[in-house]
């Protein structure tokens, strides 16, 4: 399944710069094969910043780079360019659509559900100066506060801009508009690209790229005990919005992988009992291993870490 | 050089300053003049064609919004609720109930020989069965528990499908997509909204999708507004510019001698929603222009601004819906929408507006206002197509910027009870297509079908301009109504002002093109209640006979 994340937010607030930042951290790591195969579905290419030496080939509606990443425009329709991207060999490992500012990001996300693709999730970046101005607009009020409300994950950027004081204001203000959907706060979009792509199986690499992240701080956890999957879904629904980030692999009692994948508001856990994958920890001596983000000082990782102690607890109860 | 002279019980022609006459002379498709017959024959030789004597010869009708889509739908059984009529001449009766929905599907059904190919049908409309349970694919499965079925509802925004449609296409009740419409105990109930449901069931949504681009789509475009007394007809929202082979199709088609249609083609630069280079479009489309030929215009640009109001998807400003949950939304950003004109404006490419909601127009209206103060082309006649909910205020402005309007006065009759009750309610439903307070304020306007999502037929559009009454009876606004006058205008000339095209169309005057529509009785004289029940006998085209079918 390829993965397929919506980006919105309205005009200036960030979005491209985003992507930018993504095609730069995604290269230029091709040859050994850890640079993620990913796709952009952007408006129009004025704004984004690629080095000539990386483009492979282009047409005026898609650019390829050497390392598999593909940049196409959304001028043929939504529908068309993720129906190219799906019959290019090889196919993109997870694809970014850009929105526009004014789009309805939940009906765009129901694409995510058809076909090979997976929704892994819905990003809206908000502009910490403007934001609030927005959402009270003639025109605009209420497609950015749907836009706010169907977000799994809002990215509010420019905090620079903004007293420390307002950062918190408005931190609060979102959360009782959105009824509480996790906020990561940037300065021009610079977040940890973990945030958005799939964690890696193991903590190390991931943990590498928070320490190197001034605002951002992971917490990771790992056990050769197994865990029950009720006990998982227990300390799924614990995560509150301290966590932006989630992802576990655990070993169940019937010896089956579970997946857990959160972002933000997007809780899922997934069975992998027939191919393990690439992620698979069968065979290794770890039955538990999470991995959670979070902004630094606002990560309670002592809380995680009882939550973490309460999985074991309860799936030794069921054991015994 | 041959002259004709064409006899007829009474010419109107819509221009002024020679209003009426009995005959009208025509050389090499252009009219010589309208008058008496001793007032004509100093052109010359003619030859007298007496076969209109009986008749009322009208300037051609110039429907400045409808859409090809109106000849695909031909192409599929139509299930609508109102009687259509077809490209043939032939009707296709309006579907009241669900029994009579699936027997008119079975009919349709029985049609087909090969046992595995979708029924596909369209126009089907759940407001007109209020109170009834939602149609689901339990009513479709009654038509056939093996043949996939697909039913397109008129808004173009939902679908109903069978169990088999859903079975064939691997859609689940584990799919998490939203708009897959589910029963209570969480099985799916057929209903598919919006786009990413719809295409789910690709076998039948590709279907209705692709219609639309056959070249007997086209056709049948031409026939339904021949048997409609049109002459010119928009293609409001066409893909040239992004679709070479369209352009072939057009261009092949148009250039047939009997080819009964000037095309007037507006060309979307962008899918809705998305934003483009839009000065590279504006120089794209002047290289476009270029390939214009005599039935294939392209006058201008159209840009999609917001929904419907039936759908709740018009951005409407205060105090909102009436009832029903508000998803009014823009399909630009509003600080963009400037950059989006601008390059076509400069260039002075006409643009249509589609705004639903006031709120909305408001929008085209104040970035319009920007434009024209930042470049000053005073001809721009851009117009707020659709228009429906205009506001005084907007009026007063749109008068003073030179923008045009044209009005959905079809909504009246097809919608026009529902938005009392439902969408917007008394006060605005009395003053949905303004057009007499457009005439006061000196809007220039015209009045429309969008067909297909009403039927092309510039009659029943007049009619509903001047009678502006309701299914139930209700008469909306009295105060909005004009005088068959007035509406014959909005459907020529002014219809040909708004695309630039009134000095050749849109009139009969010396010199313009010989388009009339050639009608059984005068829509000025009868009763005005019967305006929409005059038989159209056809058309002439640039001096060429065109018989409606039928």
């Amino acid at each position: 399944m390829i993965g397929f994340t919506v980006l919105g937010g309205y005009l200036g607030v960030g979005k491209t710069t985003l992507l930018n930042n993504i095609l730069r951290n995604n290269l230029p790591s091709a040859e050994d094969g850890s640079s993620k195969r990913i796709a952009l579905l952007i408006n129009d290419f004025g704004d984004i910043n690629i080095d000539a030496k990386l483009i492979q080939s282009q047409t005026d509606n898609q650019i390829n780079l050497a390392n598999g990443c593909v940049c196409c425009t959304l001028t043929d329709g939504f529908t068309n360019a993720v129906e190219t991207l799906l019959e290019a060999s090889p196919k993109p490992d997870h694809i970014i659509v850009e929105a526009s500012g004014v789009a309805d990001v939940n009906n765009l996300s129901q694409y995510g559900h058809s076909d090979e693709l997976k929704l892994a999730s819905i990003i809206v970046v908000a502009d910490a100066e403007t934001v609030r101005e927005k959402a009270h607009d003639k025109y605009v009020a209420k497609t950015i506060q749907r836009q706010l409300r169907s977000a799994d994950l809002i990215l509010l950027n420019k905090v620079d801009l903004i007293d420390e004081s307002e950062v918190d204001n408005l931190t609060a203000w979102l959360a009782e508009l959105t009824e509480g959907v996790p906020v990561a706060c940037s300065v021009k979009c610079h977040v940890p690209m973990s945030l958005i792509f799939d964690l890696e199986s193991r903590g190390n690499s991931v943990n590498e790229e928070i320490h190197a992240h001034e605002h951002y701080d992971s917490w990771s956890f790992s056990t050769p005990q197994t865990a029950t999957r009720a006990a998982l879904e227990t300390f799924m629904q614990k995560l509150d919005s301290h966590v932006l980030r989630c992802k576990g692999v655990i070993v169940d009692e019937s010896g089956d992988q579970l997946t857990l994948q959160v972002v933000g508001n997007r809780k899922v856990i997934e069975r992998q009992a027939s191919d393990p994958g690439p992620d698979s920890l069968i065979d290794g001596a770890v039955g538990i291993e999470l991995v959670a983000i979070g902004m630094a000082g606002a990560l309670d990782t002592a809380k995680l870490d009882t939550m973490a102690q309460d999985l074991l607890n309860n799936s030794d109860l069921v054991a015994s | 050089m041959s002259i004709t002279i064409y006899q007829a019980k009474k010419i109107i022609t819509m221009n002024p300053s020679n209003p009426q006459g009995t005959h009208a002379a025509v050389r090499d498709g252009l009219i010589l003049g309208v008058g008496s017959l001793s007032e004509l024959e100093g052109w010359g030789e003619y030859e007298l064609d007496t076969s209109f004597s009986d008749h009322i010869i009208v300037p051609g009708f110039v429907e400045a919004h409808a859409h090809v889509m109106a000849g695909g739908m031909m192409l599929l059984p139509y299930m609508g609720y109102f009687e259509r009529k077809l490209a043939d001449g032939s009707t296709a009766p309006g579907i009241k109930s669900y029994a009579e929905l699936i027997s008119a599907l079975k009919e349709a059904e029985a049609k087909l020989t090969d046992p595995d190919e979708p029924l596909v049908a369209v126009g089907f409309d759940p407001i007109y069965f209020p109170g009834q349970p939602r149609l689901s694919r339990h009513e479709l499965d009654q038509v056939s528990s093996t043949r996939p079925i697909y039913l397109q509802h008129a808004s173009g925004h939902l679908a109903t499908v069978n169990t088999p449609m859903l079975v064939s296409n691997g859609v689940t009740k584990e799919m998490q997509v939203e708009g897959l419409g589910r029963q209570e105990d969480g099985e799916l109930d057929g209903e598919l909204r919006e786009p990413a449901a719809m295409g789910c069931c690709k076998t039948g949504n590709r279907i209705v999708q692709g219609i639309n681009q056959t070249e007997q789509a086209l056709r049948d475009f031409g026939a339904l507004a021949c048997n409609a007394g049109i002459t010119t007809c928009t293609d409001l929202g066409g893909a040239s510019l992004i679709a070479p082979k369209l352009l072939d199709r057009w261009q092949n088609i148009t250039a047939e001698a009997s080819f009964p249609l000037r095309i007037a083609q507006y060309n979307i630069p962008a899918m809705p929603g998305a934003s483009a280079a839009f000065d590279q479009i504006a120089d794209q489309f002047v290289a476009l222009r270029k390939q214009e030929s005599e039935k294939l215009r392209f006058p201008g640009i159209k840009f999609i601004l917001d929904g419907s109001i039936q759908g709740f998807s018009a951005l409407i400003d205060e105090p909102g819906y009436y009832s029903g949950e508000d998803h009014g939304q823009l399909l630009t950003v509003p600080e963009q929408f400037a950059d989006w004109l601008r390059p076509f404006h400069r260039a002075s490419i006409n643009v249509h507006m589609h705004c639903n909601g006031n709120l909305t127009q408001q929008l085209a209206i104040d970035t319009v206002e920007k434009i024209v103060r930042e470049d000053p082309w005073l001809d721009h006649r851009h117009t707020i197509t659709h228009a429906q909910l205009t506001t005084q205020a907007q009026l007063r402005k749109m008068a003073r910027l030179g923008l045009c309007a044209n009005f959905f006065t079809n909504h009246l009759w097809y919608w026009g009870d529902q938005h009392y009750d439902i969408t917007v309610g008394p006060e605005r439903a009395n003053s949905l297509e303004p057009c007499a307070s457009a005439l006061r304020e000196g809007v220039s306007f015209s009045i429309h079908s969008d067909a297909g999502v009403t039927p092309l037929g510039s009659l029943h559009t007049m009619w509903c301009a001047v009678n502006r009454l309701t299914p139930s009876g209700r008469v909306l606004g009295e105060v909005e109504k004009i005088s068959p006058y007035e509406a014959l205008k909005a459907v020529t000339i002014s219809g040909a002002y708004q695309l630039h095209l009134d000095h050749e169309v849109g009139s009969l005057e010396a010199g313009k093109k010989a388009d009339f529509a050639v009608l059984q009785e005068d829509p000025l004289v009868v009763d005005p209640m019967s305006i929409r029940d005059i038989k159209v006998w056809g058309t002439v085209l640039a001096g060429t006979k065109h018989q409606a079918a039928g």
